[in-house]
């Protein structure tokens, strides 16, 4: 679309610095079609991995909660047309999440026809976990932001509002919260509540909240001191009616979008403790899980190549790297444009 | 400066009660046989643990039993760990200077090459080195330690048979626990020239090489960042032009002038990650098989061996608790203007 075929409204937006030093940096459009190509794999996963449900056996629960048969699965999950399509993109079944498995051998195998990416230790297909563990990445990541923001922001907005000593109790409170280490209070819910992927995407929203109640009661603060709020106030503007109308809409901007980039790491730090075993459960469609998991074949065989089950963590580690590479070179540029310094 | 340290210093134990509050109410969603298992003091005790309940006042009230408790912690009772079948206590001292010599191993380096390759960086913007400089800061900032760990362990130890896991080679290992070698410290480092044998302080370094790397490359990515950006803006102040022109060495005005000031987003970054050190060698000393806090603690937690997560829990938001303390005080000390607010 040319700047002359749009609309008053999102010209200005088109035009305006922050979006063209976005547009202009390179490093800003690799990471989104990196981002973009994650997306669609995602979204597309059932479709995807079609052939895997169609030969694996273990598929079954899958197949079955979707409620179609092993033979018509493949022209069903790559039919667009079909309602059953839309259903297994948008609302798969838990199953499905389960990586399926081909026979019970302990050995991994080489990539084959069957399993293009090979299939790692116990059997579980690699690349079916690798593309509904991107369905998984996303999910743990925007949880996780979601809520830590939703506690942030209420309490950040009743700090900055309220201030004096509620304000000080509150910022005493984000002291301690932020002083507290994050691995070890992960630890210390699994251990207690039970260990397992709503566990520890709770534990770590619970953990990461207070930076961002910190950063937007800042905001709060910095906006409450414009003239225009001034202005509102002298028009006899009650302090609610001012918080709410002027105050917090332009306060919540910067969070929102800092917060937002935030995924990448979160999906970093998640994959990290799966890694230690804090998450979720061996043969759960998980990246760190598939990287803790192939451990015990980086070395290869006790006499052979150390190289002999590359496929192995290669794959997950790789697909994990990526995802953190694209959220960062795009939270890199959107910083980089909402600050007109650098 | 004074007043500022003391003011700083009265904060320290309301945020550790304030940590131990947490812990503690957290671990009211267990029941009281669980709980007294982190009251125990030996095998015998955890087989009674009716008795322990009684004794330490866990069918009575929360703050009853949260002096009660935080008492038995301040006497060093952390209770008896399924996983290491000790007490708390002597495994938290046996297997803290291991993570602590990592730590400091770890951190260093990174310090030192974070803050050299930044520096090379804003001096030489938009030279090659620059770029490298930036592309490694993002790429390392994607990488996690556990997947650096496992790349390198893959490479340099599977495929080149370098540096070897764990802490020394097995030779050494069998000295110590025949006792012709001594264990003073606990750091392998030290204790071998305690011990008089370069031998043994060499082959710790060799087994710490991979840990390095793999910390390295990851976090100095960060200090590169920071320091590249803030010199920058140093680079284009006045008081450096006037250095120039006064026709000062343009090393002196890099070095002397410039990144003084720039450093100090730095202390930041690095107080940060002092406060998280111990954090993150859980993952190295996992990958590399390390015996040290997290190698004991994580699988600790998969076994629900209460007593062992709470104590390091304790351990590290204690330490997390001082290095924030000790980080601020030199903060102070870097920018005299900071104590004043």
């Amino acid at each position: 679309m040319k700047p002359h075929e749009m609309t008053a409204e999102r010209e200005v937006w088109y035009r305006s610095k922050t979006f063209k030093r976005f547009r202009r940096n390179p490093l800003a459009i690799v990471g989104t079609l990196l981002l973009l190509a994650f997306v669609l794999v995602a979204l597309f996963a059932p479709a995807i991995t079609a052939n895997q449900l169609a030969t694996i056996r273990t598929a079954r629960p899958c197949l079955r909660d979707l409620g179609i048969k092993r033979t018509e699965a493949v022209s069903v999950l790559r039919n667009p047309l079909n309602p059953v399509f839309w259903r297994a993109v948008l609302v798969p079944p838990k199953s499905c999440y389960d990586i399926p498995r081909d026979g019970y051998s302990p050995l991994p195998k080489p990539p084959s026809k069957k399993h293009p990416l090979g299939v790692s230790g116990d059997s579980y297909d690699i690349l079916y976990g690798l593309v509904w563990g991107s369905r998984t990445a996303f999910y743990v990541g925007f949880l996780v932001v979601g809520i830590s923001l939703a506690i942030g922001i209420v309490v950040g907005g009743i700090s900055g509002f309220i201030g004096g000593a509620v304000d000080n109790v509150i910022m005493r409170v984000t002291d301690v919260m932020l002083s507290f280490p994050g691995l070890v209070f992960v630890m210390i819910v699994a251990v207690i509540f039970g260990n397992g992927l709503l566990q520890v995407m709770l534990a770590l929203a619970f953990i990461r909240w207070a930076g961002y109640a910190r950063f937007f009661r800042g905001d709060i603060l910095r906006t409450k001191s414009l003239d225009f709020v001034d202005a509102a106030r002298a028009l006899g503007g009650s302090p609610l009616r001012i918080f709410v109308k002027h105050v917090f809409p332009n306060a919540i901007g910067t969070l929102l979008i800092i917060a937002s980039m935030d995924v990448g790491a979160i999906v970093l730090t998640a994959a990290g403790l799966s890694f230690l075993g804090l998450g979720a459960p061996v043969g759960y469609a998980d990246w760190g899980q598939m990287i803790s998991f192939a451990r015990g074949y980086i070395l290869g065989t006790a006499q052979g190549t150390p190289f002999d089950f590359w496929y192995v963590w290669i794959y997950p580690t790789i697909m994990l790297v990526l995802f953190g590479l694209a959220w960062n070179l795009l939270g890199d540029a959107v910083r980089d444009a909402l600050d007109p310094k650098s | 400066m004074t007043t500022f340290i003391i003011r700083r210093l009265l904060q320290l134990p309301i945020v550790l009660i304030a940590i131990s509050l947490l812990i503690f109410g957290m671990m009211q969603a267990l029941t009281p046989e669980q709980r007294a298992a982190t009251y125990a003091k030996s095998e015998q005790q955890a087989q009674h643990l009716d008795a322990i309940i009684r004794q330490y006042n866990l069918d009575k009230g929360f703050f009853v039993q949260y002096s009660t408790w935080l008492k038995e912690v301040l006497h060093g009772n952390l209770g008896y760990s399924k996983q290491s079948h000790e007490p708390v206590l002597t495994t938290i001292r046996k297997r803290l200077p291991v993570s602590a010599e990592l730590a400091i191993f770890m951190f260093l380096p990174t310090l030192a090459f974070g803050i050299w390759m930044g520096t090379m960086a804003a001096i030489h913007r938009d030279k090659l080195i620059d770029q490298f400089v930036r592309v490694f800061a993002i790429v390392g900032w994607s990488l996690p330690t556990f997947v650096m760990g496992i790349w390198l362990l893959a490479v340099v130890y599977g495929y080149f048979h370098c540096c070897g896991i764990g802490r020394l080679d097995d030779k050494y290992m069998v000295e110590f626990a025949q006792g012709t070698l001594k264990r003073y410290t606990g750091m392998m480092t030290i204790d071998g020239i305690l011990n008089g044998r370069w031998d043994v302080t060499l082959s710790a370094l060799k087994h710490l090489v991979m840990p390095i790397i793999a910390y390295t490359i990851v976090a100095s990515a960060q200090i590169m960042r920071v320091l590249r950006s803030s010199m920058l803006d140093v680079l284009n102040s006045d008081y450096v032009r006037t250095a120039r022109a006064k026709g000062l060495p343009e090393r002196v005005v890099n070095i002397k002038h410039a990144r003084r000031n720039a450093i100090i987003p730095v202390v930041t970054i690095a107080g940060l990650m002092i406060a998280y050190l111990l954090e993150g060698s859980f993952f190295i000393e996992i990958i590399f098989n390390i015996h040290g806090l997290g190698q004991w603690s994580v699988p600790a937690t998969l076994q629900l061996d209460f007593p062992a997560v709470i104590g390091v829990a304790l351990l590290v938001g204690l330490s997390v608790s001082i290095a924030n303390l000790v980080v601020d005080i030199l903060y102070g000390i870097i920018d005299p203007r900071i104590s004043f607010q």
